[in-house]
């Protein structure tokens, strides 16, 4: 116990409180003078070199109460701040000049672009949102149909922010299967890959009457960062059965007796893809087993017997057939690879690879399909019969 | 550190304290002479010593046939009881059938004689020693001296004034003997003496206190306790020199084996079965006379979690409560900290609406958070410092103060925002649901507080990693303070967190127990089930 451990000890003292003060990230800043931003949108402006960005700032002291309509029903409980500016960064500071404090965008949800800009190519404002570090690479990409700042602006009906209700819209793909969510990160990594094409779900704005509704459908596709073109809704969901993606969804085939329709919920998906190199033919094996719930009819026969379930299953399986097709001659009409066929090819023929990843874009649309699908019910929910009067006893 | 930083200093003023001490245990010898066999010379002395308190009797007395033997009985009014004395010492001597005889061939000059014929009381000692005597006479004894005897006779009170005996106000049960522990140290034994009938219950005595004179008590079961544990047990009692022993407190700040601590390493308690389970597991009770508060060592710090009924209701529940407490103890000390340090460093944690509620609360707010929970916990444990030294109904006055001025009020002014009253809150009520750890909860959650303040969740992980390197070198009288999971002890784990039946815990803690670890005959299978018809070999 002599002088030395004594200075050694004052030293690591020393040491320990330093670290309090040299430590990088120490931000200090109480909760109430935080610009909490939700949502931001991106659209291009009139002059050719900036662009404008839009902000949805909460309001807490409105948006935070819990009875939110009062009295004047113009209290919205956001504020959409808009600046512009050559580029992201210069645009989110700019704003100070409105906000009065830097913004917050830790809690960001959604990032939007305008259908202008993606189709100019979002390369170059991608950036931005990677490498700030409050943004989070779990927000919501989207690209509006028309203006991002419009889609802002719609004040959804039982959410009180619009982006929180946006972000909520795209979480509910799995009920439709009709378009797909796409993050920060998904989106940079399909951006980084040399084939596959990167894609975010398509938002619009429908004006009915006064009221705006807010409307998630479809996807846009990009190919090197620019917007080549858009799947509809069927398409979007072929592309999702190839991906093993699709969570839940409703195909309609015709009754056995032609006569009316049975609707089908999907249960389950399994997806397998296999590529397959034959004599210098790329050959893609898709195989689907897919389960499903026979959950409404339109006819009064009884579809509950064996013969029945046969016949519906095998007419679902060709509707899905039909759906990968059509987005597959989608994909070839764009020569995009948004099913990542390239990454698959890539990793099992590492070999073949370095031949065809250069001239991609030519072999893309040649590419032949084997599709095999296997479709079942597996349940008929509440009821066997149709609540139909009985025909006869068999 | 900090504790390095005090001993330091306190040795340094130890050091020149030594040195007086020294020279003033040399000139402190008094009182060590003999009885002298002269009564009078005696009286005189004892006279002298005690010549300021007047609640002295000395009846001087003639005995015997022609009250030819004199003798003098001493004793202190106030501590005295005069009809016990008089019951058993004076009605005898003075009347005694034995001693109007004409003839007696008895010696009444020798104590020894009159011990065993006259005396109809137990409860004497012979003294030789006029320190002996003193120290008997002042601690309620009667004192007999004879004219020509050089041994005097004290003869110990009967009953003396106690409180009877009561449910424990600090320890409360649902279900368990409501029985607790009162201020007279027999009492206090008896009440585990009938709870243990067994030859092995052991209770050593120990006068500490150069002027209380306080008998303390080292109870423990001899199969089971650890010698070396009672060994240093009674060394480090020993040590203790000071005037008073005034509550059991006093005993574990001198025993305790890390002082600059704000755990604790012994255990109190007020309720003897606790007390008695604790001793069956190996561990020893200090009993101290003029306390309820028994000291149980050593403690590990999983028995702050552990109350006695547990084991009284069965096993899940009582599992699910030892969760919930353990939980309750890390908010408690918590519980500001991550408020502060996530809503004013790492507010992108809060999930979003979360967020938008609290800054909502926070808008009219003008202190900044630290200084906010601050004021929050500043005034919690000033209501509740006000509560408890209060009489009792003007207590319930100041938490009705309390929650309207601080709760309502504050939130309705926008002093305070209502997530911060529900953070407070919260950390007050979990803070009682682990008695034994308020202490240290109070002040480690004022450190974490500070830490958060200063460098978020990087200060209170910081903080934590100080306190659990601290807590894993923490010893109490050799037993390790954080065992059975650190050293990992996996039998001691069956009774840790959770607790698992009482028929599967057949093993004594190994940390406290050196021998005798199995606590019932292992060859038995002690899990209940219905009588089974080809089980027979249970005969």
């Amino acid at each position: 116990m002599g002088k030395k451990t004594n200075f050694l000890i004052m030293k690591l003292i020393l040491c320990f409180f330093m670290l309090f003060v040299l430590s990088g990230c120490l931000g200090e800043r109480e909760i109430n003078d935080l610009e909490i931003v939700i949502g931001m949108g991106v659209d291009k402006d009139e002059s050719p070199d900036n662009i404008l960005l839009t902000a949805q700032v909460v309001k807490e002291g409105i948006a935070g109460k819990s009875s939110g309509g009062g009295g004047g029903g113009e209290d919205r409980p956001f504020w959409n701040v808009s600046s512009k500016g050559m580029t992201i960064f210069e645009a989110v500071r700019q704003m100070t000049h409105k906000t009065g404090n830097r913004l917050f965008i830790s809690h960001n949800q959604v990032v939007i672009f305008g259908n202008d800009l993606a189709k100019e190519g979002l390369q170059k404002y991608i950036d931005f949102f990677l490498r700030a570090h409050e943004m989070r690479p779990t927000a919501f990409i989207l690209v509006a149909e028309d203006k991002a700042s419009a889609v802002m602006d719609a004040k959804p009906e039982t959410e009180k922010l619009p982006a929180i209700n946006i972000g909520k819209l795209v979480k509910t793909y799995g009920f439709t299967s009709h378009f797909y969510k796409v993050n920060m990160k998904d989106f940079a990594s399909c951006l980084m890959s040399p084939t596959t094409a990167p894609m975010a779900p398509l938002v619009s704005v429908i004006e009915n009457g006064e009221d705006k509704e807010i409307y998630v459908s479809g996807m846009a596709v990009f190919k090197k960062g620019k917007m080549v073109g858009k799947l509809n809704e069927d398409e979007v969901r072929g592309l999702l059965w190839v991906l093993g993606e699709v969570k839940s969804g409703v195909i309609i085939v015709p009754t056995p007796n032609e006569q009316g329709k049975a609707v089908l919920e999907i249960v389950k998906v399994k997806s397998k893809v296999t590529p397959e190199i034959k004599d210098g033919k790329i050959m893609m094996n898709i195989k689907i087993k897919e389960d499903s719930s026979l959950s409404e009819q339109t006819t009064t026969e009884n579809l509950a017997t064996i013969e029945a379930f046969e016949k519906i299953q095998e007419a679902t399986a060709e509707v899905i057939k039909q759906e990968i097709m059509k987005a597959f001659d989608k994909s070839r009409e764009l020569n995009a690879d948004i099913f990542g066929f390239g990454e698959m090819l890539h990793k099992k023929y590492h070999k073949e690879w370095k031949n065809l990843e250069d001239n991609w874009d030519v072999i893309y649309p040649t590419i032949e399909l084997n599709i095999d699908v296997e479709s079942k019910i597996i349940k008929t929910d509440l009821l066997k019969k149709p609540a139909a009067p009985n025909e006869g006893k068999k | 550190m900090f504790g390095y930083i005090f001993k330091k200093i306190s040795y340094l003023s130890l050091k020149n304290k030594n040195k007086d001490m020294l020279q003033d245990s040399e000139s402190g010898e008094n009182n060590s002479e003999p009885i002298s066999p002269d009564l009078e010379k005696n009286l005189e002395v004892i006279k002298d010593i005690l010549r300021d308190s007047s609640d002295v009797t000395i009846h001087e007395f003639n005995f015997g046939h022609d009250r030819k033997f004199k003798g003098a009985l001493i004793f202190i009014n106030s501590i005295a009881d005069k009809e016990e004395i008089h019951k058993n010492v004076l009605q005898p001597l003075l009347y005694g059938e034995l001693l109007l005889r004409d003839k007696v061939d008895m010696d009444f000059n020798k104590m020894d004689s009159i011990r065993k014929n006259l005396i109809s009381t137990a409860a004497n000692v012979k003294v030789t020693l006029l320190s002996d005597l003193l120290d008997n006479l002042l601690a309620g004894s009667a004192i007999l001296l004879i004219n020509g005897s050089k041994e005097a006779l004290a003869i110990k009170p009967g009953k003396r004034e106690s409180r009877s005996i009561e449910e424990p106000g600090t320890e409360a049960v649902v279900r368990g003997p409501r029985e607790g522990f009162i201020e007279n140290v027999n009492v206090n034994i008896a009440l585990i003496r009938k709870k243990i009938k067994d030859a092995d219950l052991c209770v050593e005595k120990f006068v500490i206190g150069d002027k209380s004179k306080t008998d303390v008590y080292i109870v423990y079961i001899k199969s089971i306790a650890n010698p070396q544990l009672i060994e240093e047990i009674r060394r480090r009692l020993k040590r203790i020199k000071i005037d008073a022993i005034l509550e059991s407190g006093y005993i574990e700040q001198f025993i305790e084996d890390n002082p600059y601590s704000v755990f604790p390493t012994v255990s109190n308690s007020e309720k003897p079965d606790k007390v008695v389970a604790k001793m069956l597991e190996g561990r020893a009770a200090i009993l101290v006379d003029g306390t309820p508060f028994v000291l149980v060592m050593p403690l590990l710090f999983i028995e702050s979690f552990q109350s006695v009924e547990d084991y009284y209701a069965r096993p899940f529940f009582a599992s699910v409560i030892r969760i919930i407490r353990f939980l309750s103890y890390i908010i408690s000390t918590l519980g500001p900290a991550i408020y502060v340090a996530l809503t004013v460093f790492h507010q992108e944690l809060i999930p979003t609406q979360l967020l938008i509620s609290i800054s909502e609360g926070r808008e009219r707010v003008p202190f900044p958070a630290i200084l906010e929970a601050f004021l929050m916990l500043f005034a919690f444990d000033l209501l509740r410092e006000a509560g408890v030294r209060l009489p009792k109904p003007v207590g319930q006055t100041v938490g009705i103060v309390g929650a309207l001025v601080l709760g309502e009020a504050s939130v309705e002014a926008g002093l305070i925002s209502p997530i911060m009253v529900i953070v407070v809150s919260a950390t007050a009520i979990a803070s009682f649901a682990v008695p034994s750890q308020t202490d240290s909860g109070t002040v480690l959650r004022y450190i974490y507080l500070i830490l958060a303040g200063i460098a978020g969740g990087f200060g209170v992980i910081m903080g934590l990693l100080a306190a659990l390197i601290h807590l894993a070198s923490l010893r109490s009288f050799g037993t390790p303070y954080l065992w059975p999971i650190v050293p990992l002890n996996l039998s001691g784990l069956k009774d840790a967190l959770i607790r698992m039946p009482l028929w599967t815990l057949s093993k004594r803690p190994e940390a406290i127990i050196w021998k005798n670890r199995d606590s019932y005959n292992q060859g038995q299978d002690m899990m209940p089930s219905p009588y089974k018809k080809d089980n027979n070999d249970s005969k």
